[in-house]
């Protein structure tokens, strides 16, 4: 008989401490494990729905000549790299803003700019289409204020579709990094701002050399967490478009070309698999990045 | 408490044989066949007057009828196939004709064959020809998608034309017809939704091509059908003659709400149409306007779907035989279609009887059928092969392009690159 041993190496061999564990164990391996190995595999082979075949690096080959997939990964590119950072700035500017103790009704404010991140994707998104639509409210208010002459046509333009993707997302997500900046900020030890103050630092020069600075961690934390959900991008443009990305593919994420892939061309599970593995790959080059350019800051 | 369980135990059994009794009652009895379309004002309707149809001869037979979009009835269709469990699935389940192939093959085994029960000479061939694999006939042959051109005969007599003006048009006759009706109404010709082909698809067919030839292979660059197709579309668009769609509700809403003066379109729309009571009487039924190439008609085809029970279903004899005797047979029902949502069937013997004859009210008293009836044998028949929608979908992308101005052949080169890189 075994006893248990503390510490070292012994306690791996402690089966009372599996079998605590092995429950959580056996559900990961099922639905995180499997399912992972599982599309690994199928991302090596391609066919017509169930009638797969092992084609190595076919698919990989296949994305580089692919005309839509390198659309789909231009626009979610030019999303995270329009999107993100003017989010990011949006989100630190309001956080700073209504982080001032003597501003009347902040909570009030606080929360209807966290209030779109509860709601529903679908809901806001089609409320988004009717809003901008043709004849909606938003080119009538424009048109009314004079601001343009025709109307916008947002849902019919590559130009304009993009925007207004970018528009709702920003609207969507902005409270929600905002939260994140509002709680950094309250951490932050007063008498710092104090002896800037003292000192004669301007208020801009306050925001920019200790409140950035001091956000650095939650700014990193939310850039991946954006970045992720950016590459990621699927309700907004799927509900906007019906589906299609349209028009002229000008808002196709990759996300809503392995819908397309799946479920509405020819099902091709394996190719499907390989372009999400595309972004598997992506988020963890563009993580690393950041991480690494918020280290070299440091030093 | 002895005498207690004597008293009870006779009535305990009795109610545990009634209960037995009763679940193998109804075992026997109630067996419910659930079927997954979309569309509430065509094919839902239809299949429920067709279920209580049935129901009046197999009282035991029960219907579930679900109402998805037609992306949702695809998408939890390929999901369910694709996981393999037949639960999730229905008994009955609707498939555009463009998209029949491309589940027929990818799915082999899933779809119950059909051919010794049914018989399919009673019905028009091109029908019978998407459904069919390796000699064996899957589904059953439902509506048409032959085309007409719908229009406001109001809007046009305020623009100075007659429905005789409306008859056998060219496409270049109509974009001026439609410059005349915005100048004199200020309503747009029609409605266009740049994200959906299906304009280029019904003038492309018209004329007798299709995006793939005859054995399958992509036909693009060397199509005179496809060419002429995207140079009208380019020309409605920068004629500016259209109400711009985003979607199809909102292409629906062009029409529903009275802001253009012309559908063109498959049969199917007239029940949508017709949902509009304050309009009645202001609508004409035209042919669709030609191209003015070789192989050119005035007939064309958008759509037209068909039933499909699966493999799996523990329902099938029942689903079968309910498919076989009301679409198969009832040529009462496909009366009752045609006149209640404009139900163009594809049964042969269904295209004499009374309704076909009938003049329709909302349309002014013209008989519409008689028309579609007639269009219908000179719309020209295409391979619709497996990959429709990836071909729509290159064609999409590139119509902005043609708006721009770029030169059609160009246009025709990306939209085939596309398609290369996709089919495989």
């Amino acid at each position: 008989m075994v006893f248990a041993r503390r510490g070292g190496i012994g306690r791996y061999y402690d089966v009372n401490g599996w079998l605590f564990v092995a429950p959580a164990l056996g559900l990961i391996a099922l639905f995180m494990v499997y399912p992972i190995l599982w599309s690994l595999w199928m991302s090596f082979q391609a066919g017509r729905g169930m009638m797969m075949k092992f084609v190595g690096f076919g698919n990989i080959i296949r994305l580089w000549n692919d005309p839509v997939f390198l659309k789909a990964l231009t626009n979610t590119m030019t999303y995270f790299v329009v999107q993100v950072p003017i989010m990011i700035v949006l989100a630190l500017i309001l956080a700073s803003l209504l982080n001032n103790p003597r501003l009347v009704g902040r909570g009030i404010f606080r929360t209807a700019i966290f209030l779109p991140c509860v709601t529903s994707l679908v809901a806001y998104s089609v409320l988004f289409k009717g809003m901008f639509a043709i004849d909606g409210i938003v080119n009538s208010t424009l048109q009314a204020i004079g601001i343009v002459s025709s109307p916008i046509p947002w849902l019919t333009h590559p130009f304009w579709a993009k925007t207004l993707v970018i528009i709702a997302i920003t609207w969507r997500w902005t409270g929600y990094n905002m939260i994140f900046y509002l709680a950094a900020l309250q951490n932050i030890d007063k008498s710092i701002y104090e002896v800037a103050r003292i000192d004669g630092v301007p208020a801009w020069a306050r925001f920019t050399h200790i409140t950035i600075p001091l956000l650095k961690p939650v700014i990193l934390f939310t850039t991946v967490i954006s970045t992720i959900g950016t590459l990621q991008l699927f309700d907004e443009v799927y509900n906007l478009t019906e589906g299609k990305g349209g028009p002229s593919n000008a808002t196709l994420t990759l996300s809503l070309y392995i819908y397309n892939l799946t479920f509405r061309f020819m099902p091709n599970f394996g190719y499907a698999a390989t372009v999400s593995y595309v972004i598997v790959v992506l988020v963890a080059v563009l993580a690393f990045l950041q991480f690494f350019a918020a280290r070299e800051r440091d030093r | 408490m002895d005498n207690l369980v004597r008293a009870y135990a006779p009535r305990v059994a009795a109610l545990a044989l009634a209960g037995v009794s009763f679940l193998a009652v109804s075992a026997a009895e109630a067996k419910e066949i659930t079927i997954w379309c979309w569309d509430p004002n065509f094919n839902v309707a239809i299949m429920k007057e067709a279920g209580a149809r049935y129901t009046k001869t197999h009282p035991d037979i029960t219907f579930n009828i679900v109402d998805f979009a037609k992306t949702d009835v695809e998408q939890k269709l390929q999901t369910g196939l694709a996981s393999g469990t037949a639960d999730a699935l229905p008994d009955i389940v609707l498939i555009e004709d463009y998209g029949a192939q491309k589940y027929l093959q990818s799915f082999p085994g899933a779809f119950a064959p059909l051919s010794g029960t049914v018989d399919y000479s009673g019905f028009a061939p091109y029908k019978v020809e998407v459904m069919t694999l390796d000699g064996q006939v899957y589904g059953m042959p439902f509506d048409s998608g032959v085309t007409g051109l719908y229009y406001r005969k109001d809007y046009l007599e305020q623009a100075g034309f007659k429905p005789e003006d409306m008859q056998n048009l060219t496409w270049d006759r109509f974009i001026e017809i439609g410059q005349q009706v915005e100048a004199k109404t200020g309503k747009k010709m029609m409605g266009l939704d740049p994200n959906d082909a299906g304009l280029v698809r019904i003038i492309m067919q018209s004329a007798g091509q299709w995006y793939f030839d005859k054995e399958g292979k992509a036909n693009i660059t060397g199509n005179a059908a496809l060419k002429a197709a995207l140079e009208t579309v380019g020309k409605i668009m920068s004629a500016n003659i259209y109400k711009p769609a985003a979607g199809w509700s909102d292409w629906v809403g062009t029409f529903t709400s009275g802001d253009v003066a012309t559908v063109v379109t498959g049969v199917w729309i007239t029940g949508t149409v017709k949902a509009q009571p304050d309009q009645a009487g202001k609508w004409g039924v035209a042919p669709i306007p030609a191209l003015s190439i070789d192989g050119a008609t005035h007939a064309s085809n958008l759509g037209g779907s068909s039933w499909y029970v699966l493999e799996s279903s523990e329902e099938k004899a029942e689903s079968i035989d309910f498919l076989n005797e009301i679409y198969g047979k009832d040529i009462d029902f496909y009366q009752k279609i045609l006149q209640d949502r404009g139900a163009v069937g594809s049964l042969l013997a269904a295209r004499g009887g009374a309704a076909y004859e009938a003049a329709d009210p909302f349309f002014g008293g013209e008989k519409v059928w008689q028309n579609f009836s007639d269009w219908l044998a000179k719309v020209p028949s295409v391979n619709y092969g497996i990959f429709t929608n990836e071909a729509d979908t290159a064609v999409t992308a590139q119509l902005p392009a043609l708006t721009q101005g770029t030169p059609v052949d160009e246009v025709l080169k990306a939209i085939d690159a596309e398609i290369s890189g996709q089919i495989q």
